[in-house]
């Protein structure tokens, strides 16, 4: 009698389910609000502002008289599965979707950090777009490999133009660097695209090769630096660290210091990478690095490695699907550094200041968890 | 007659061919374990690989008459019998070579596993390693201990089936599946020579 | 000096010594006698060196003391028209609740929050459903001068009440002592002491879990399974036998009164405001708990962090067949309404609990939990629920003799 009854459940619940990826895959507004959690009712009176989350308290800053210039949020590595699989990450992309539509005032872009996809497949990125699509500011698209390695890119071209570009926003110049390359592992293998996928998805397989820039890359982040001034601010929007924290969980880049080189002349540079879904700080010379949550799944922090600056987010609690995943915002000041907010869905907000980095440590340390990871 | 004879120098030559032959391996084998001390006495191995017997009378290297190498047959025999005679364990170097490969096997299914969602019976997408990469975080050295998701004392192998049950969202396994013995076997081998802790969090 | 001096002399200085001496012993014999040790039976599944080390140094339990808070616990003097008492809300006969969504205090006023009991509660980690305060003795000092509970305009009006009553007089001061007994936070620890022999224990899952196999049902034993199973139940309603309370004592959303379409986010901005301009006093912060609107912001009133809109106490399990409705709006009614709110995922909204998701239980399965739940119920509970037992200064559980209340005030209302 159970076995059956629990047959007669799985049913109802696959067709739940297949609803649910009916209403995305359709996804106009009105369904969007609908599986947003929202009630039809609610979407129609003007009046009534359904609750969503928010930035309350403004966070501590070193020097209450410097406000920042601009604010930017980001949302990343959302690690998308096609719909009949598995709605835990579409979920969380769309509630990240939802708080930052609901920050107020609104940031200036999105950045989107890279890992759309889970598998690379051409479904996963549409069904991201979709989602990314129903943010109200611009968002500025990045690769990460989950993206890349089935199609080599083409797909993500098509969708979102090319991994290498730079852009102007109030002073600072901003670069988007394709920073997930890898020499070539699967030719010799005679892998198909999607053994290459997988290998390259799981994040401790030791066949795929390291990440890096790569010399074409180089090469045009170096023509890319030779228009822009010494003084001018840089931040750089790069999927792997480039540094060296993690080499077996490519959290690693292995022409960092070639790209260290083309960035020491300059006043100010900050980095905010994806891919390895946890708080991360470091800081070398003159170049701040900060690393983005993820929305779907904390990876634990490496062995060795990890970089002094960081103080690591506690270890988080698989009984909560959100515990150490979030979005954030990241807060540019007039020398181009930046306060570095992590909105952690189940904890309260972390934020790593830009005098916490000056620093190297000494000031506006971040709150330290009881109990950090293993 | 004349066959008869022939026949019998050709197996005498055989013979010898044999011995000489299969003693010169074995003297090969002792030369590259001579014993210091400047003689070349010779030294022969004994099939488990380990024992050596010292010949006195013979030099390495040296052809020994059929008397003699037959007299170094016997003498191997004998050690080889004594040894069993005085045979304390019950385990060979064979039974020591399966236990090693058993368990390595085991753990590179274990590996597997791990990596592979489907195989575990999870319904979503979401494997051991996107949480725990190489097993990282998985601490088995510190159970049992309370575990906060299941609010007792609880052991490694009940952590894997909640895991399985919740985040991948599969049916827990049975006890003595084997899928779970190869879980255990990965996820330990990452962890060998880390001191037992036993409650730590 | 001459002979007679010398001797009055030695008289006096002996009569110094003796007196000193005498003094001395006096002074010893002055403080207080070697205290008695409070007799309480401890109900099984309940650990009793917990009951004692969660017994605060400054308000020991003494049998007058316990009489004292009981009859302070039933007195509807204690509210400003003389009808409400802490029993009104925490009534005996529906386990220490009211049967009620929300309470309704002086002049049937509604607060906004259903009334939990008092059973167990002084192992609670913080009181109320937000968790605002610490302590049985914080807790009692609230509702007496809340508007919509006992409407006292202040502590010192409720002191001078007290201190009219004569009867009062002089047992504040067998167990208080000192020239001014009757205070406010005399009464608190009274009435605390009194809670604290309220305990629940001694259900039929405790004889379960002591090792009665029969003591409860099959069904409750699968519930059981499921509770700390696919469920997923436990980790928040924790139970072993080191915490025996199923709560966590901690706080989760998970989107009970979410469903209401509130602007909760200038409802917070509002206590942001009130915090900054340092006007969330405890008494603010505490009509603020029960003013509807504020009163869903949980336990964001008391950390005002975002993550905590909405969240509210694991409400502990034990006697749950009693305590109906439930949630802190009261807004299930029914055992299996909370069971199929928790299979559906709870109510979906921003600050959800990570925790919460869908569970897929099957009618068989959601029919095994309700008679696990329903094995949570103290038979001593049940007795005083059903008026068998009337509380008397030494209420236990087990075989507690039934005694008339002191005087002509019975424990009814």
């Amino acid at each position: 009698m159970w076995p059956l009854k629990w047959k007669k459940r799985e049913q109802e619940y696959r067709q739940q389910r297949e609803e649910f990826f009916e209403a995305v895959k359709r996804l106009n507004r009105r369904e969007f609000m609908k599986i947003a959690g929202l009630s039809a009712a609610v979407f129609t009176a003007k009046q009534v502002v359904p609750p969503h989350s928010f930035q309350v308290v403004d966070v501590v800053r070193a020097d209450p008289q410097e406000k920042p210039l601009f604010r930017f949020a980001y949302i990343s590595d959302t690690h998308l599965y096609e719909r009949e699989l598995n709605e835990r990450f579409v979920n969380a992309a769309l509630r990240a979707v939802r708080d930052v539509n609901a920050l107020d005032p609104p940031p200036d872009f999105v950045l989107f950090g890279g890992d759309l996809a889970q598998l690379g497949q051409p479904k996963e990125l549409e069904l991201g777009k979709q989602i990314l699509s129903e943010l109200k500011v611009p968002v500025k698209m990045m690769v990460g490999e989950h993206d890349w390695f089935l199609d080599m890119g083409e797909k993500w071209r098509e969708l979102f133009g090319p991994e290498n570009y730079s852009f102007d926003h109030k002073g600072v110049h901003f670069i988007v660097l394709m920073s997930v390359n890898e020499k070539d592992f699967w030719t010799e293998r005679k892998m198909t695209p999607m053994e290459r996928m997988l290998t390259v998805a799981q994040l401790d397989n030791p066949i795929q090769s390291r990440f890096e820039v790569g010399e074409e890359g180089r090469e045009w982040l170096r023509r890319d630096l030779a228009r822009v001034s010494k003084d001018t601010p840089i931040i750089i929007f790069s999927h792997s660290p480039l540094y060296k924290y993690y080499r077996p969980w490519n959290f690693w880049t292995e022409d960092a210091e070639a790209i260290h080189e083309m960035l020491f002349p300059f006043k100010s540079v900050t980095v905010i990478h994806g891919h390895t879904h946890q708080l991360l700080t470091h800081r070398i010379q003159n170049i701040h690095f900060h690393g983005m949550l993820s929305t779907a799944w904390p990876w634990p922090y490496a062995p060795e490695g990890l970089p002094k600056l960081t103080v690591p987010m506690e270890r988080p609690d698989p009984f909560d699907e959100a515990d150490g995943t979030g979005w954030g915002t990241v807060d540019v000041h007039r020398d181009g550094y930046v306060d570095k907010h992590y909105n952690l869905w189940s904890r309260n907000p972390i934020t790593v200041a830009k005098a916490y980095l000056e620093s190297w440590g000494k000031e506006a340390v971040p709150p330290i968890p009881e109990f950090p990871p293993y | 007659m004349r066959t008869a004879k022939w026949f019998l120098l050709v197996a005498g030559i055989l013979g010898i061919a044999l011995v000489a032959t299969s003693w010169d391996r074995s003297a090969a084998g002792a030369q590259e374990s001579k014993p210091s001390g400047g003689s070349d006495r010779l030294v022969v191995q004994l099939c488990d690989g380990e024992t050596k017997l010292e010949i006195a009378d013979a030099r390495a290297g040296e052809v020994l008459p059929p008397e003699k190498a037959r007299e170094v047959a016997r003498r191997m025999m004998a050690a080889y019998a004594e040894q069993q005679a005085k045979q304390v364990s019950k385990w060979t170097a064979r039974d020591r070579l399966t236990w090693e490969r058993e368990q390595k096997r085991v753990i590179e299914e274990g590996y597997k596993l791990f990596h592979d969602w489907k195989a575990l019976g999870g319904t979503i997408g979401i494997s051991c390693d996107m949480c725990h990469p190489d097993a990282a975080a998985t601490h088995p050295e510190t159970y049992p201990k309370f575990q906060t998701q299941l609010k007792r004392v609880a052991t490694l192998r009940d952590m894997i089936n909640w895991c399985i049950e919740n985040p991948m969202k599969g049916k827990p396994l049975p006890p003595d599946d084997p899928r779970m013995i190869a879980l255990e076997a990965y996820i330990t081998s990452t962890r060998k020579g880390v001191p037992l802790e036993p409650g730590k969090h | 000096m001459n002979g007679g001096d010398m001797r009055r002399a030695k008289l006096l200085a002996l009569g110094l010594i003796i007196a000193g001496f005498g003094l001395g012993l006096g002074g010893a014999r002055a403080t207080s006698p070697v205290p008695q040790k409070f007799q309480i039976r401890i109900p099984l599944g309940i650990p009793a060196d917990l009951w004692e080390m969660m017994i605060p140094a400054d308000n020991p339990m003494t049998e007058a003391k316990v009489a004292l808070g009981r009859d302070l616990y039933f007195e509807k003097r204690l509210s400003v028209d003389n009808t409400v008492s802490c029993a009104t809300c925490h009534d005996p006969r529906f386990a220490f609740t009211d049967g009620k969504p929300v309470s309704e205090g002086v002049g049937g006023k509604k607060g906004a929050r259903n009334a939990p009991t008092v059973l167990n509660a002084m192992f609670n980690e913080e009181q109320f459903w937000d968790g605002r305060v610490k302590t049985l003795e914080e807790q009692v000092l609230q509702p007496l001068i809340n508007p919509v509970e006992m409407a006292m305009p202040s502590h010192e009006a409720v002191v001078a009440k007290v201190r009219g009553i004569p009867e009062y007089a002089q047992r504040f001061r067998e167990v208080f002592g000192g020239p001014n007994p009757v205070t406010i936070e005399n009464i608190a620890k009274a009435i605390a002491a009194f809670e604290r022999t309220l305990l629940s224990g001694d259900s039929p899952f405790d004889r379960f879990m002591a090792g009665d196999p029969k003591a409860i049902s099959e069904a409750a034993k699968r519930g059981w399974e499921l509770f700390k199973g696919k469920a997923r139940c436990i980790t928040c309603h924790e139970f072993n036998p080191s915490s025996p309370f199923f709560t966590d004592f901690k706080y989760h959303n998970i989107g009970i009164g979410m469903k209401a379409t509130r602007n909760f986010e200038a409802l917070a901005r509002q206590i942001q405001q009130m915090a900054q301009e340092n006007r969330l006093t405890k008494e603010a912060l505490d009509r603020l708990a029960l003013t509807e609107g504020f009163s869903e912001l949980g336990r964001f009133l008391v950390t005002r962090q975002p993550k905590d809109v909405g969240a509210f106490k694991t409400s502990p399990l034990r006697d749950i067949e009693l305590t109906a409705p439930y949630m802190h709006d009261g807004s299930l009614k029914t055992l299996r309404e909370v069971i199929d709110f928790y299979d559906k995922g709870g109510e979906p909204n921003p600050n959800l609990d990570g925790g919460i998701v869908k569970l897929n239980l099957t009618e068989q399965e959601k029919a095994d939990l309700e008679e696990f739940l329903k094995s949570l119920t103290s038979d001593w509970v049940r007795r005083v629920a059903r008026g068998e037992i009337k509380l008397a200064a030494e209420p236990t559980s087990g075989n507690p003799t039934p005694t008339v209340a002191r005087g002509s005030r019975s424990w009814r209302r």
